[in-house]
């Protein structure tokens, strides 16, 4: 069997680098086009958050990847149906995806391997071996999230031109909400990463690490947020006058913006590296026979995934950041805020609910939600379209093409 | 993904501002024609009706631009319509300037002095006005960047009326000055007509670009 593992381990990385790849310009495109960071900094923070994300952040999504797609119980009189099946998916997911970047097909990791794993459900055991209730969840999460970023960066940029950009002392308003919006990104990163280390740490249950985890959370944010307010309390002055505020509060923005990257890349590594090695850990248990259990997730797995995804952006990722990075100058600091911002909040929470979505999705959806709030001067609306179609080709694609290595595998090794 | 940087379409107010420019133009050669008419220099109003023509349909060109970029592909942060709005009536300021042009090679006049003045003040009145309308597009296309909201947006939308009223003082001079070519004693019938060709183009000018203005209200003012 090792020469599956073995298999199974490289094209997990592959996955991983994929996701690397492709989507690191969608945290890091903005700030690196607006100047507020060097290209090369971009790349150092990009790599720490995204791997950040994947190791404290990622096991959630990963579990829902492993078990709550199919019911891993049915596979336990023959768990090495389990292991084939997940790589099967896995090697399917990979290959829809290296054929639909050939083409130059936008396409998500996530829906690739959920539409894998699907299929080779199906295949093993039928229809029944799908939880479809837990995948009626993750669908409508699909649709729901990219609503819910939209709505939500276009209340932020709302409120930000109303209360802030227009209002009659933009720098003394800016003086509140940019702590706030940074104390508001403390709070869910830190508790997206103690839910997960407290009861492992402190060996206490899950509920009351979520509670202390969320205290800790809150005491952090305000931290960050009073520490933040005092600094630009001392550094700016809101009576300079009203002609030149506009540009000061771009210029806080752009560094908030740089923050902001640095949350997105956080939510993108917490929530994607589940594609990779979801079925990864689903592989492990099969071999070991113990896929009935409830699996604990082995920290060098996330790390593993984490590694790839650093990979793929140090490899391949900068080449995309450098070509969006300049093509998106029209996403000014406080716009890429609101559609970063709420992005990377609605990724994390959905992470935190073990619910696996496309980042890039609900980027797509918050950048409109800022143009629904009259922000840019033409979105292009074929690009959308064309995001939507490619999603909803991918799971069926994916799906058979993880069928069909499914049946190849099975010939092999059962 | 790469196709986030392909999410973001043309923006079309570059282009308005750059059709307001072009416009702007052809009325500028309003007055040059002026002069020449009031000289009698009819060589030199040849070549001007050239040169304006030639200034129109490269506005033509921009507005045919901004038309395609107008799809119902791209979402727009204002009406497509009053874009629409907008362009048609920058074109037909133009193609009004153009008349003006035209008609005025079509025969040698002898402006009475009393009238000159007059008629020098609409010009300027209407060259004003399209000044003012050329400085609103190019608020315009700067508030797009402020999402069309905040004090800038407010005093854009006073500025709209001080291009009304300059259309209703234009509109003001042309009828005395028409009352007075229409009733002075002894002006050559022809150049009467002339003169009441000439004033119309003028007065039309301005009538548009208050429509213009109107449709940059609505672009500010709805979604």
């Amino acid at each position: 069997m090792e020469p599956l593992l073995l298999l199974a381990f490289v094209v997990a990385l592959y996955m991983a680098w994929n996701i690397g790849a492709n989507d690191v310009a969608n945290a890091f495109g903005t700030p690196v086009g607006s100047g507020a960071i060097t290209f090369r900094m971009a790349l150092v923070l990009a790599a720490v958050f995204e791997f950040s994300g994947a190791f404290f952040a990622g096991g959630n999504v990963t579990d829902t990847i492993r078990g709550n797609i199919v019911y891993p119980e049915l596979f336990a009189a023959d768990p090495k149906v389990f292991a084939i099946g997940m790589l099967a998916a896995l090697l399917g997911a990979s290959i829809w995806l290296n054929l639909a970047t050939y083409l130059s097909q936008p396409v998500s990791t996530t829906h690739a391997i959920i539409g894998a794993v699907i299929g080779f459900g199906v295949v093993a055991m039928g229809p029944a071996a799908i939880q479809w209730h837990k995948m009626g969840a993750i669908a409508s999460s699909w649709i729901i999230s990219p609503l819910v970023g939209a709505f939500f960066s276009f209340l932020i940029y709302h409120i930000l031109l109303r209360h802030v950009l227009h209002h009659t002392r933009p720098i003394a308003r800016a003086q509140i909400a940019v702590p706030l919006g940074l104390g508001a990104m403390t709070c869910v990163m830190f508790y997206s990463i103690l839910q997960a280390y407290y009861p492992r740490a402190l060996h206490i249950p899950k509920s009351q690490g979520c509670w202390l985890a969320l205290g800790t959370a809150v005491v952090m944010a305000n931290l960050i947020g009073v520490a933040v307010w005092a600094i630009m309390k001392r550094r700016c002055n809101p009576d300079k006058p009203l002609g030149e505020h506009s540009a000061d509060v771009e210029r806080f923005f752009s560094r908030v913006q740089v923050l902001d990257a640095c949350y997105l890349s956080f939510a993108h590594g917490a929530n994607d590296v589940a594609n990779a090695v979801g079925p990864v850990v689903g592989i492990l248990q099969g071999l070991r026979g113990t896929v009935a259990t409830q699996a604990v997730i082995p920290a060098w797995v996330l790390a593993l995934g984490g590694f790839g995804i650093v990979l793929g952006l140090a490899t391949y990722g900068y080449k995309v950041l450098e070509a969006v990075g300049h093509k998106i100058t029209e996403v000014t600091p406080t716009r890429g805020f609101a559609a970063e911002f709420s992005t990377a909040t609605t990724v994390l929470v959905c992470s935190l609910l073990g619910l696996p979505v496309s980042t890039t999705f609900v980027l797509v959806g918050a950048i409109m939600g800022v143009g629904f709030a009259r922000g840019f001067g033409a979105i292009d609306l074929r690009v959308v379209r064309r995001i939507f179609v490619s999603w909803v080709v991918t799971l069926p694609a994916s799906a058979l093409l993880a069928i069909v290595i499914f049946k190849i595998l099975s010939i092999w090794y059962l | 993904m790469k196709s986030l940087a392909t999410l973001f379409g043309e923006s079309p107010f570059e282009h308005i501002v750059e059709h307001a420019r072009k416009i702007h133009e052809c009325v500028n050669l309003v007055r040059p024609i002026t002069e020449a008419l009031l000289a009698g220099d009819m060589k030199r109003l040849e070549e001007l009706q050239n040169l304006m023509s030639d200034t129109e349909f490269e506005g033509d060109k921009i507005k045919d631009a901004i038309r395609q970029n107008l799809s119902r592909r791209f979402m727009l942060p204002v009406s497509r319509e009053d874009i629409l709005t907008f362009v048609r009536q920058l074109d037909r300021m133009g193609d009004d300037a153009e008349d003006y042009a035209v008609v005025a090679t079509f025969r040698k006049i002898e402006l009475p002095p009393d009238l000159r003045q007059d008629f020098t003040g609409l010009v300027d009145k209407i060259i004003q006005t399209s000044e003012a309308l050329l400085n609103l597009a190019e608020e315009m296309a700067r508030l797009q960047k402020d999402a069309f909201e905040g004090s800038e947006a407010e005093r854009v939308l006073e500025k709209i009326q001080d291009v009304c009223h300059l259309e209703w003082e234009s509109d003001k001079i042309s009828r005395s000055l028409a009352r007075r070519y229409y009733s002075l004693p002894g002006i050559d019938p022809l150049t009467v007509m002339i003169l009441d060709k000439l004033c119309r183009t003028l007065t039309g000018i301005a009538d548009h670009a208050e429509n213009v203005g109107k449709s940059l209200r609505l672009m500010i003012m709805r979604h």
